[in-house]
């Protein structure tokens, strides 16, 4: 019965399993110590699938789901009845966290000192996430804005939304894939000037956005390849080149 | 970066790892929901929204019913937050699974499967942000679990994707892929089990 029953782990997982077949295997998983940890790690797994579909909410949900959560009432903390029998379905974690408090009781209150700095330079980083994405965003609704898109040679396209009203506009790459040992560069060509970078992408990377400021005032956003950490000037030829007049 | 000083290009840019955040952060800010602490639910939010959109969206392929679910499964994960148990897995991976069997007991109704087609419709139109930015963002995060779903035989990459992706349940897969029942449990399996090596499990925050 046990093997018969544990076949059904992957489509558990990926919650591929009717009500019916759930609560079976469920209580499956309370026998088996082996099973808890293989379903642990698969939904580590399949979790990471979720990587994939990064996309935007609209604006107004996170104020609808804070507004909601302030009605909603918490379940107390309780303890399950697998809670003693539980193995340890990751043992890293367990190390992780014996050295955490080891560390804290040698060095005491210095661990909570790191812990907020590195709290803090996240914080920086997702505030300034936040900043940028609301200019993005504002560029992006603005009234009069205008979407140019071109194809890249070698696969994919990039897209320029620029706004007069805001004397911005956003250049998206969203390449097929990265070229090998080199990175792609953004650049933008403005009447009577040398071409400016826009933007050096790191190697392996494929796909970008990047506010430029100004940019109405271009004839050009430009793709190219170069070596590791960019140029000064582009390479040519350009494998984009979208016309912005 | 020695590049950052050469052009226009925004600091933040770094600010969007396809890796997702750093470990520690969603399962901290989870211990703190736990204890009532809104702020902190405000803060975890803006971590895991877009991917919790993104996963339930990518499910019912309709972005008004995601929003309504993507609701749903963030209030559970607000009620819940004390049953959270590190020892059994990462923050992430909780909420990912509250989220993911949400969108999938939405698709499997019947009732919803009417609405969304009528959704859909209306739905169709996106703004621009919407449109553009969702494919940029997109295309960003998804490198690496493509690389290693690309890794999978052909059967066990679409057992596992139309079971997560598309919420079917396996009896369903084995019927879209004209493949025996034990097949298909099998393939989701060891599909699952050559993601794993792949990524390297328990990376994910």
């Amino acid at each position: 019965m046990t093997t018969e029953i544990h076949t059904l782990v992957g489509a558990y997982v990926l919650d591929a399993v009717d009500d019916i077949e759930r609560a079976t295997f469920e209580r499956h998983l309370r026998e088996c110590d082996a099973c808890r940890v293989e379903v642990g790690e698969l939904s580590e797994t399949a979790a990471r699938l979720a990587d994939n579909t990064w996309s935007v909410p609209p604006p107004w949900l996170r104020e609808n789901v804070l507004n909601e959560i302030g009605r909603t009432r918490q379940l107390p903390l309780t303890t399950e009845a697998t809670t003693a029998t539980r193995t340890t379905p990751r043992r890293w974690r367990f190390t992780a966290a014996a050295a955490a408090v080891v560390a804290a009781i040698g060095a005491g209150s210095a661990v909570y000192v790191v812990q907020d700095q590195r709290v803090r330079e996240q914080q920086k980083v997702a505030e300034a996430a936040r900043a940028e994405e609301v200019r993005v965003r504002a560029i992006l609704s603005s009234p009069d804005v205008v979407l140019r898109k071109q194809e890249v040679s070698t696969g994919g396209r990039v897209t320029v939304a620029s706004s007069r009203l805001h004397n911005a506009g956003v250049v998206m790459l969203s390449a097929d894939r990265a070229p090998t040992d080199r990175v792609y560069q953004l650049w933008t060509i403005r009447p009577g000037g040398a071409p400016q970078s826009a933007g050096v992408l790191h190697e392996g990377q494929a796909a970008d956005v990047v506010v430029v400021e100004g940019l109405p005032g271009a004839t050009d956003v430009g793709l190219t390849v170069e070596p590791p950490n960019g140029s000064v000037t582009p390479t040519l030829p350009m494998i984009a080149d979208v016309k912005l007049v | 970066m020695a590049e950052r000083g050469i052009g226009r290009r925004p600091e933040h840019l770094a600010a969007v790892p396809s890796t997702g955040p750093p470990p520690a952060e969603a399962s901290d800010l989870l211990r703190e929901v736990a204890r009532g602490d809104e702020k902190a639910f405000g803060k975890l939010y803006d971590l895991v929204a877009p991917r919790v959109y993104g996963l339930i969206r990518r499910v019912l392929r309709d972005p008004a019913q995601a929003e309504e679910v993507t609701q749903e499964a963030l209030v559970e994960v607000w009620r819940m937050a004390a049953r959270f148990d590190p020892a059994r897995g990462s923050a992430t991976s909780w909420i990912f699974t509250i989220a993911h069997r949400r969108a999938v007991d939405r698709v499997r109704s019947e009732q919803a499967a009417t609405e969304r087609t009528i959704k859909a419709g209306i739905a169709s139109v996106d703004t621009p942000y919407d449109a553009v930015a969702d494919e940029v963002h997109g295309k960003l995060e998804r490198q690496q679990v493509r690389r290693c779903l690309d890794d999978l035989t052909e059967l066990q990459r679409q057992a596992v994707t139309l079971a997560y992706y598309q919420g079917h349940s396996y009896p369903r897969v084995a019927e879209l892929l004209d493949t025996p029942l034990p097949t298909v449990k099998t393939r989701m399996r060891d599909g699952l089990i050559r993601l794993r090596d792949c990524m390297g499990t328990g990376v994910s925050a």
